[in-house]
């Protein structure tokens, strides 16, 4: 080799911005099977259009959030009565989940240590997680964000639900069953 | 004002690079800038549409749509400046 080329070689390696550069791994190059040179590829052009898609993506998805809220708050609910299931064996200070009116909107039945019953939505109003009964402190608390509800009314204790809890109506019937007759929503906030 | 032949103007344009590069780049962050804003709004619509918050729903759908027309106009009808000519080829007086 030439001193000529050996210069050209300490030349080249000084100035390559690959010299401390790692050789990608094995499982690394498969999972992005890009080298450098393909990186550089992308264009100035081609990364303002994916910021673009991303943009109108994300406005999509606002809208479509938005749109779905609105259309489920606007559903008219038929509430056809429906007996709780194993309600009457329910103990004083403890609780039973159910659902009403349809299987996708549960519900939680609380028989309080004075004997009378209370039902609401599972849903906690701040991010819809949902609720139960925490039987220590006689109320319902929601797992998410530490919200806690008046297990007699429904309202908030304390924490970042901005409204009650959905009221299930309750009927006790003659023969002692529990029946569900109605629901209602904890405030009017939630209507346009 | 006089219309400049495009061989001229492609040529003047093509002589400050540096300055186009710094307003390209510039761009670049004003479009990212406005993604994140984006990003923010959706989780904001997101939180409201499970709390049944649906007043702020509007105002935030709205928001999102104007930040999509900010995004497009940095796109498609933005051009970089320059001393000598406007930007639709003009030569500056």
């Amino acid at each position: 080799m030439s001193e000529k080329q050996r210069t050209d070689q300490v030349i080249e390696r000084v100035l390559s911005d690959e010299a401390d550069v790692r050789e990608a791994t094995a499982p690394h190059q498969a999972d992005f099977p890009y080298d450098r040179d393909a990186e550089a590829q992308v264009t100035r052009r081609e990364f303002c259009n994916f910021l673009g898609l991303t943009s109108a993506a994300l406005f999509v998805g606002a809208t479509a959030f938005a749109g779905n809220a609105v259309l489920q708050a606007q559903r008219e609910e038929t509430f056809a009565p429906a007996r709780i299931i194993g309600a009457e064996a329910l103990k004083p200070g403890t609780s039973l989940n159910f659902r009403y009116p349809t299987a996708r909107d549960t519900a939680i039945l609380v028989r309080l240590l004075d004997g009378t019953y209370q039902a609401f939505g599972q849903k906690c109003s701040h991010l819809s997680c949902p609720v139960y009964f925490a039987r220590e402190q006689q109320r319902l608390e929601c797992p998410c964000h530490e919200g806690a509800f008046d297990a007699r009314t429904g309202t908030v204790l304390h924490g970042p639900p901005p409204r009650p809890l959905d009221v299930v109506q309750l009927e006790l019937r003659s023969n002692g069953e529990i029946w569900a007759v109605g629901r209602n929503p904890g405030s009017e906030e939630r209507l346009i | 004002m006089q219309r400049v032949p495009s061989g001229t103007a492609r040529r003047s344009h093509d002589h400050p690079r540096r300055g186009r590069t710094a307003v390209a780049q510039a761009r670049l962050i004003l479009l990212i800038m406005v993604n994140v804003a984006q990003l923010w709004i959706l989780a904001a619509t997101v939180e409201a549409a499970l709390a049944h918050r649906l007043s702020a729903l509007l105002p935030l759908v709205i928001a999102s749509a104007i930040c999509f027309v900010v995004t497009l106009t940095l796109i498609f009808w933005w051009r970089p400046a320059s001393p000598h000519y406007t930007s639709s080829g003009y030569l500056k007086q």
